[in-house]
């Protein structure tokens, strides 16, 4: 398994490598540069801003420098954010984005896989509707509506959260459910969906048939079963989840990676934006790998 | 069927629970509406020292005084560092780290006499070298600073920015500890304004060699202003805190100071009702009319140095050597229904080029200005035939903006101003803001184009120089001799009546040449809470925390 994963991840560099030179490509493609402002630059002033950010030099010797720092772990100043590295702002957004994210993706598993078991075993019944409306509604209400409607009842008209900001653990609450809801939605439908087929299959059957009490056949028989689809579509939800979303950042004023991504781009902040790529790229990398570890381990038939 | 709507039944029901049960609880801590409740929270810590919380719109690129550009950069700036002159709180100047200064007769040379209590937060005084050495790094090229230009006026400055000098020939000297001397190519109305701009600020040397990039991070800076870095955390919020070495400490009232750079109008508005800030500078446009009604006496609307104008493009058909053409479409738009119905933030119809906030000038405007909607129409139909366009052969033109609400509303009733009127036939078309900026500049293909131009100080040069054809800046292509003569007179001209016959005879020219049709002059709107006392609106949009108090 070790060696499993050392080949995937030798196997991940030119993949890495391809991502980097296009997000270069495309990037210095699109038109308009970090120095073009509402105040446009006067001429001279452009010339020596461009000669100090090495934007003068042709784009092949611009490519060829920025590898060289890449290489070296060193993502190069922003464009935008003069007063710090792209480095800098990585280690300071990550670890928000990060947090905010797996506690999320606690809220969606802790509530989706109990709300699709229950829809599961009472397959039809009051509880099993009211649950899967739920989670009608929660994938279909877009998080930009939920957070603006949560902000509203529990900032605006009440005392109870604050509106944004992350100043303690209160801070985290309304963005967690927002940036949750749908995932546990979309959780709780898996769930059912694998948990009404679990239970029809034989070993289950056969389970019951040895008279052992339902809730050791629902917790050691089928549930790890019936986990399998939620496993697959975690990787990459992990991945994106974690790595910031930028329309919950930006409603709630939280300092995570996600709002880099797209207003690095939207300022042409060249370096910022590779940077960002480049490190998504490693953890999508990584999670799917992760993934396929953890299918080993749920399923047995699944081999390296 | 049944099972599944009685569920959606009782989903529905708990939904309706949740909200009545959340918008009952109204305290008494609130003014506004119901449909705009606004909580009355100031942050007063137990000793009684107070907090001013600012939503400051976005991420400031950087605190570097002769780096930054954007107003959320300058709102921090100013309150962290000061020039040899300041803004008093209703936009006069007044002495900063100067406490006076002197002009020769011929206009040429300042004397400034530094104040011997001025002082950097780390308690060494502040000095003439260090303005020197400031200003010399304001206008070299290795700086690279935005702002170089605004530097023009003092001798050298031209050839250091285009690197033809070194930055140490610039005009500007320590005669001792305590006083400096400037000199100037010309005599320059405006030069004492310029200095209160932050890329006018000193920068201590000594944080700027060991630090680099980094000398306004926590820790790092050194600050001569009402207030000095604590805490920075990029897209958070950048809390300052009472420099106590400043020379005007005893009048600082508010203890420290939270800039949060919140990016949606929307978001900041519901921070600010839900208590969390104390300030907010940015009005969702759908809600202005909500606020003003809810909440009156914590809005404000005050006029700006600022202009919102579609720029011609003179370099190409249609509008090259189209003077006519020009005037008519700029008087083919009623920019009354502009203001009242889609921008609504109590904007001023432009009918010149320069602001009326402006300081020492009466503003020219169009000859049509006073006429009554219908005269104005029948004029501007008479010299769209004038310049040879007619139903059969109609004007083709392009309205180019950058993606953006406000700016598409306002180009589709142009555009529709434009048909109604003139029969013109008008296409529209958006583009992302840098690619539009690159459009812009190359002006290759653009025709008509929505641009904007704040003011740097509070002179009508700042406004303008942008038209001169050598300014760098000009887009339109604008390039006219008349024009650049009276400008660059009315530059280096004594302020007084002659100066200003001067700047009106070239507003005129401007206005009749019509490469810019200007639209309207900027407010901005302010959301205040009651308990902040000493907000006076200033047409340079400038406030300083040093002079807000929160008396709860």
């Amino acid at each position: 398994m070790l060696g499993y994963a050392a080949r995937r991840l030798l196997g991940a560099i030119p993949t890495l490598f391809i991502l980097l030179t296009l997000a270069f490509v495309m990037m210095r493609a699109a038109p308009g540069g970090p120095f073009d402002m509402d105040r446009e630059l006067a001429p001279e002033v452009r010339a020596n801003l461009e000669a100090k950010y090495h934007l003068d030099e042709p784009l092949i010797a611009q490519y060829g420098r920025y590898l060289w720092d890449v290489l070296h772990f060193d993502f190069g100043p922003s464009f935008q954010y003069r007063d710090v590295t792209v480095n800098q702002l990585i280690e300071a957004g990550f670890p928000v984005s990060a947090m905010l994210g797996a506690a999320s993706l606690a809220f969606a598993l802790i509530f989706g896989i109990p709300l699709g078991m229950a829809a599961a075993l009472r397959q039809n019944r009051a509880i099993d509707y009211l649950a899967m409306t739920t989670a009608m509604l929660g994938i279909s209400i877009p998080n930009f509506v939920l957070a603006p409607l949560m902000i509203l009842v529990f900032a605006v008209y009440n005392d109870w959260l604050p509106a944004g900001g992350l100043g303690g653990w209160q801070g985290y609450v309304l963005p967690v459910v927002a940036l949750g809801t749908a995932m546990m939605a979309y959780v709780a439908r898996l769930v059912r969906a694998s948990t009404i087929e679990v239970m029809r299959s034989n070993y289950v059957r056969t389970a019951r048939a040895k008279g052992l009490s339902s809730m050791r056949v629902i917790c050691v028989h089928a549930l790890p079963a019936s986990l399998t689809p939620v496993v697959s579509f975690l990787g990459p939800a992990a991945a994106g989840i974690i790595t910031g979303s930028v329309v919950i950042e930006t409603i709630f004023g939280i300092p995570g990676l996600g709002q880099f991504f797209v207003i690095g781009a939207l300022n042409r902040d060249y370096t910022l934006v590779m940077g960002v790529v480049l490190f998504y790229g490693v953890l999508i990398v990584v999670f799917n790998l992760l993934v396929d570890l953890l299918y080993g381990w749920l399923d047995p038939r699944v081999a390296y | 069927m049944r099972h599944r709507t009685a569920g959606n039944r009782v989903v529905a029901l708990g939904f309706l629970l949740i909200a009545a049960f959340g918008l009952a609880g109204c305290g008494d801590s609130k003014t506004g509406s119901s449909s705009l409740p606004v909580k009355i929270s100031p942050k007063v810590a137990e000793d009684g020292t107070a907090t001013l919380r600012r939503g400051n719109g976005a991420e400031p690129g950087t605190l570097d005084p002769h780096q930054a550009r954007g107003v959320p950069a300058a709102n921090i700036i100013r309150d962290m560092y000061e020039g040899l002159v300041s803004i008093a709180p209703d936009g006069e100047t007044e002495p900063g780290d100067a406490e006076s200064w002197q002009t020769s007769d011929d206009q040429l040379t300042y004397t400034f006499t530094l104040r011997a209590n001025a002082r950097w937060s780390d308690g060494s005084p502040v000095t003439a070298t260090d303005y020197v050495y400031s200003l010399r790094r304001a206008v070299d090229p290795a700086t690279a600073s935005p702002y170089a230009q605004l530097h023009l006026p003092i001798v050298n400055a031209r050839e250091i920015i285009t690197g033809s000098a070194e930055p140490d020939t610039l005009g500007i000297k320590a005669l001792d500890e305590r006083h400096l001397q400037i000199s100037l190519t010309a005599p320059t109305p405006y030069f004492i304004g310029t200095l209160a701009h932050p890329s006018s600020f000193p920068v201590k040397r000594s944080a700027v060699e060991q630090y680099g990039n980094a000398f306004t991070q926590p820790g790092n800076a050194v600050t001569n202003g009402a207030y000095t870095m604590a805490s920075w955390r990029v897209n958070s919020m950048i809390a300052l805190t009472r420099n106590s070495q400043y020379w005007g400490n005893d009048k600082t009232a508010i203890e420290r100071v939270e800039f949060y750079p919140i990016a949606d109008a929307n978001s900041e508005l519901s921070r600010y009702q839900a208590g969390e800030l104390d300030w907010g500078g940015v009005i969702p446009p759908s809600r202005l009319e909500t606020v003003k009604k809810a909440i009156p006496s914590q809005f404000h609307a005050v006029p700006t140095l600022g202009v919102y104008y579609y720029g011609l493009n003179l370099r190409n058909p249609p509008f090259k050597d189209a003077p006519k053409l020009r005037r008519a479409l700029s008087m083919a738009i009623d920019r009354q229904v502009i203001v009242d119905k889609i921008t609504r933030g109590e904007e001023v119809p432009a009918y010149g080029w320069i602001p009326s906030v402006v300081e020492g000038y009466d503003s020219a405007e169009f000859s049509w200005a006073k006429l009554t909607d219908d005269k104005r129409e029948a004029k501007a139909q008479q010299l769209y035939a004038e310049a040879g366009y007619s139903a059969d052969k109609p004007l083709a033109v392009e309205i180019r903006y950058n993606s953006n609400e406000g700016n598409k509303k306002i180009a589709s009733v142009i555009a529709a101003m434009w048909r109604g009127v003139l029969g013109a036939d008008v296409t529209l078309r958006n583009e992302e803001w840098k690619v539009y900026l690159d459009s812009v500049r190359q002006g290759s293909d653009t025709e008509a184009f929505r641009m904007a131009w704040i003011g740097d100080y509070n002179d009508p040069n700042t406004f303008f120089e942008l038209m001169n054809s050598s300014f760098g800046l000009n887009a339109t292509g604008y390039d006219s001799p008349a024009y650049d003569r009276l400008q660059e007179q009315s530059a280096h001209m004594p302020d007084g009546s002659e100066r200003n016959d001067v700047m009106h005879a070239a507003e005129a020219q401007l206005l009749a040449d019509s490469p810019v049709i200007p639209i309207y002059f900027y407010t901005s709107k302010y959301l205040i809470k009651p308990y902040v006392t000493g907000f006076a609106g200033n047409p340079l949009d400038i406030y300083y925390s040093k002079d807000l108090a929160i008396e709860p």
